[in-house]
């Protein structure tokens, strides 16, 4: 039993280095995409933040003072 | 971590993750355009909401 499952068969198929090999492309690959996330992520906030805070929306706005008294 | 791959088969592993990460990402872009604040192509939807969240340059 113990031979057969240091030969080839492990219950995907893959042998160890095998097994090596691909995680170390999915981890490379994995990390691109979550950099890649990270920065849309931060653009997007700079774009329009999504949490509002107690005052809603409006607070975020700098610079849109002439709305305000029309939102109190 | 990488004993993961003699459990999982990579390319049914692969396949899954791909389907639910587009899955995913279609979803929370058609609730982005539904939404008022967020909608990058029509903004706001109502005169409303238009007064409320964007920001008219003057």
């Amino acid at each position: 039993m113990a031979t057969e499952l240091d030969t080839n068969k492990s219950m995907s198929g893959l042998t160890e280095p095998e097994a090596k090999e691909f995680h170390t492309i999915f981890m490379t690959s994995f990390i691109i995409f979550v950099v890649i996330a990270i920065i849309a992520h931060i653009l997007a906030w700079q774009w329009r933040p999504w949490l509002p805070g107690p005052n809603g929306y409006a607070s975020l706005m700098d610079g849109v003072h002439y709305l305000l008294p029309t939102l109190a | 971590m990488w004993r993961m791959w003699l459990l999982f088969d990579p390319r049914r592993t692969l396949i899954a993750l791909f389907t639910f990460l587009f899955g995913l990402a279609l979803l929370i872009h058609f609730i982005l355009l539904s939404t008022d604040r967020f909608n990058w192509l029509d903004g706001p939807h109502s005169a409303k909401a238009a007064q409320m969240s964007s920001m008219p340059a003057k």
